[in-house]
């Protein structure tokens, strides 16, 4: 019975089909027997009484001909109602079949975006209908964490784009309430500016990401070095580090080949790079590594800040997560640099990872497919230059 | 120097106008697309800024049409969009250069006077400011008699501050112009602000006047004297 239960219903219907034919050819065999046993037996009761009273058949071959007549008529008529029985049975069998569809479709008429908790419910797991709820119950809870990603990053965004507005507000309103010194009012223009600054460079970030998720970014791909891209990013950060004292470990040989858009991946690597520099100790060294091997091209990260911990690692990169919420805007951020990151990789056909490390940092991995060796731009350059 | 100003929107309009004629220049306002076509085709301007999204006439319109009346006046666009569409097709068209919505008052100023300077040499090779000394040729840099060990970035920064001396400089302006990035989107304000302090010790620290300030919320000045 198990094992009935798990066949497809392909399977079922062709067997309950099949049962069912079965079943009125025997009948349709048996009533056809019965009616020329009933013929033959006439014909015997017939021949006795002929042979009884001594008088001959007048003409054996017209009754015979009747007899077969007869017959013929008896499975003529019985077709129709045997046709009439397999179709209704088929139809029964499909309707059988097929109801959990009608279950399916309105079990998913049912679910809206704001029901998007519910499921379909599965009659049989394991016949087609099942895997089919089973897909579409995938679908709806892939759907459903969109959905929650989206009302989340709305919240953010909004709770992000909300305080610089409030601090802009809040400057004005407080600075008109007395008149003041000119020097006074310079500071408080000054820094309702800076929010202004802030929200500028969010609102852009923003804009960048949902370009990104639209596809509607455009790369302009080239042949370039990962070990000198990695070196020139260092050498731009490499001031914030020794303004910390904090030892910058570089390790880029040139020779390193990728094919991506220069400015998108150098974005990735600053990102990386300078939360880095942003969350190690004072006088703590960072190791940025590039190398090549058979898997690709990586830039490692190596910093020696809190780390990870391994629950924060799937969602690190998300918009606007921030391990410590309590952390301030003007030391985290406003939790994009990793998001942005993220694409910016992803975008140029690579993989974003971290993991701890040995001593307690995190490490970022970043992994690009290895591309031909650069090439020489510098001829290039000199000719346009000249 | 007339300067014709297209711009819809009341306020910034406003701000172009007040911040332009705080630079000395004579500036002219137009609101409307219809109007702005109509004075940069019937009066002499030496520069026109023109807003892209404008009610009526289209600001690259009114480019297109400007161009092929052979008008030739340097033009500036102004865009909320940054896909590189808008920006592509306002320079085929014939603009001279563009800004994309909300851009700095100081980076403005600084395009429209470069494209006023435009056509004149304009590249000194010594920068001078106060017994500040910039020798491009030989990359060297000295105050008074001291001579300042200024690393490769440092001496394009202030070179870039020398150029500009007297205006103000944003963030955004040396990130473009001096550190090559582009991108709005990643803020390297941090490494500006460290380079800049690095900067003005060298510079500022021993003798004479202060010469490079801050200027709170929106960049930063070289001049003598209180900005």
């Amino acid at each position: 019975m198990r094992r009935w239960a798990r066949a497809s219903i392909r399977f079922r219907l062709t067997a309950w089909y099949t049962a069912a034919l079965a079943l009125m050819l025997v009948v349709y065999a048996g009533a056809t027997f019965i009616a020329v046993r009933h013929e033959f037996n006439e014909r015997l009761e017939e021949e006795e009484q002929e042979h009884a009273t001594g008088r001959e058949a007048e003409n054996p071959e017209a009754r015979l001909r009747q007899q077969l007549g007869e017959i013929l008529t008896v499975m003529v008529l019985g077709l129709p109602p045997i046709v009439v029985l397999a179709g209704a049975g088929g139809y029964l069998l499909a309707r059988r079949a097929l109801a959990p569809i009608d279950q399916v479709a309105a079990d998913a008429r049912r679910i809206t975006a704001d029901r998007l908790h519910q499921r379909l419910s599965v009659p049989n797991q394991h016949d087609e209908i099942g895997r089919l709820a089973a897909v579409i119950n995938d679908t709806f809870a892939r759907l459903e964490s969109s959905f929650e990603q989206l009302r989340r990053f709305t919240a953010d965004a909004s709770h992000e784009l909300r305080t610089p507005l409030a601090v802009i507000r809040g400057t004005g309103e407080v600075a008109l309430r007395e008149s003041r010194s000119p020097a006074e009012y310079r500071e408080t223009i000054g820094s309702m500016l800076e929010e202004v600054d802030r929200l500028t460079s969010l609102v852009e970030t923003l804009l960048r990401l949902s370009y990104g998720d639209a596809g509607t970014v455009r790369l302009s791909r080239e042949r370039l070095d990962l070990g000198q891209l990695t070196r020139e990013v260092a050498g731009s950060l490499a001031v914030l580090a020794e303004d910390r004292n904090q030892r910058l470990h570089l390790d880029a040989p040139d020779g390193i080949g990728v094919v991506a858009d220069r400015l998108i991946l150098r974005e990735a690597l600053r990102n990386i790079v300078d939360n880095a520099i942003k969350y190690s100790a004072d006088g703590a060294t960072i190791g940025v590594r590039a190398a090549s091997d058979t898997g690709g091209a990586t830039v490692t990260v190596v910093d020696q800040g809190p780390g990870i911990a391994p629950e924060h690692r799937e969602r690190i990169f998300d918009r606007f997560y921030r391990i410590d919420e309590g952390r301030s805007r003007d030391e985290g951020g406003a939790g994009l640099g990793l998001a942005i990151a993220k694409w910016a990789v992803e975008a140029n056909g690579g993989r974003i990872t971290v993991d701890a490390g040995d001593r307690g940092g995190a490490i970022f991995r970043i992994v690009l497919p290895a591309g031909p060796p650069a090439a020489r731009v510098d001829f290039e350059k000199e000719s346009v230059d000249a | 120097m007339r300067v014709l100003v297209v711009e819809d929107e009341r306020k910034l309009a406003q701000v172009l106008v007040s911040g332009l004629e705080a630079e000395h220049y004579d500036v002219v306002a137009a609101a409307t697309g219809e109007d702005g076509f109509f004075r940069a085709s019937s009066e002499v301007f030496d520069l026109l800024v023109l807003d892209i999204m404008l009610p009526g006439r289209s600001g690259l319109e009114i480019l297109k049409a400007l161009r092929h009346r052979r008008i030739d006046t340097p033009v500036l666009i102004l865009t909320a969009r940054d896909g590189i569409d808008d920006r592509v097709l306002g320079l085929d068209l014939g603009a001279d250069d563009y800004l994309v919505k909300p851009f700095a008052l100081p980076e403005l100023l600084a395009r429209i006077r470069a494209l006023l300077r435009r056509g004149r040499p304009s590249e000194a090779f010594r920068l001078k400011a106060a017994d500040l000394e910039l020798d491009i040729v030989a990359r060297r840099a000295s105050r008074g008699e001291r001579l300042l060990d200024l690393t490769a970035r440092e001496f394009e920064l202030l070179e870039y501050l020398l150029r500009h001396q007297g205006h103000l400089v944003s963030r955004e302006m040396l990130a473009r112009e001096v550190w090559k990035e582009p991108r709005r989107a990643t803020p390297i304000d941090n490494v500006i602000d460290v380079q800049m302090a690095r900067l003005r010790k060298k510079v500022d620290a021993e003798t004479g006047p202060r010469l490079i300030h801050t200027v709170r919320g929106v960049g930063f000045v070289l001049r003598e004297g209180e900005p």
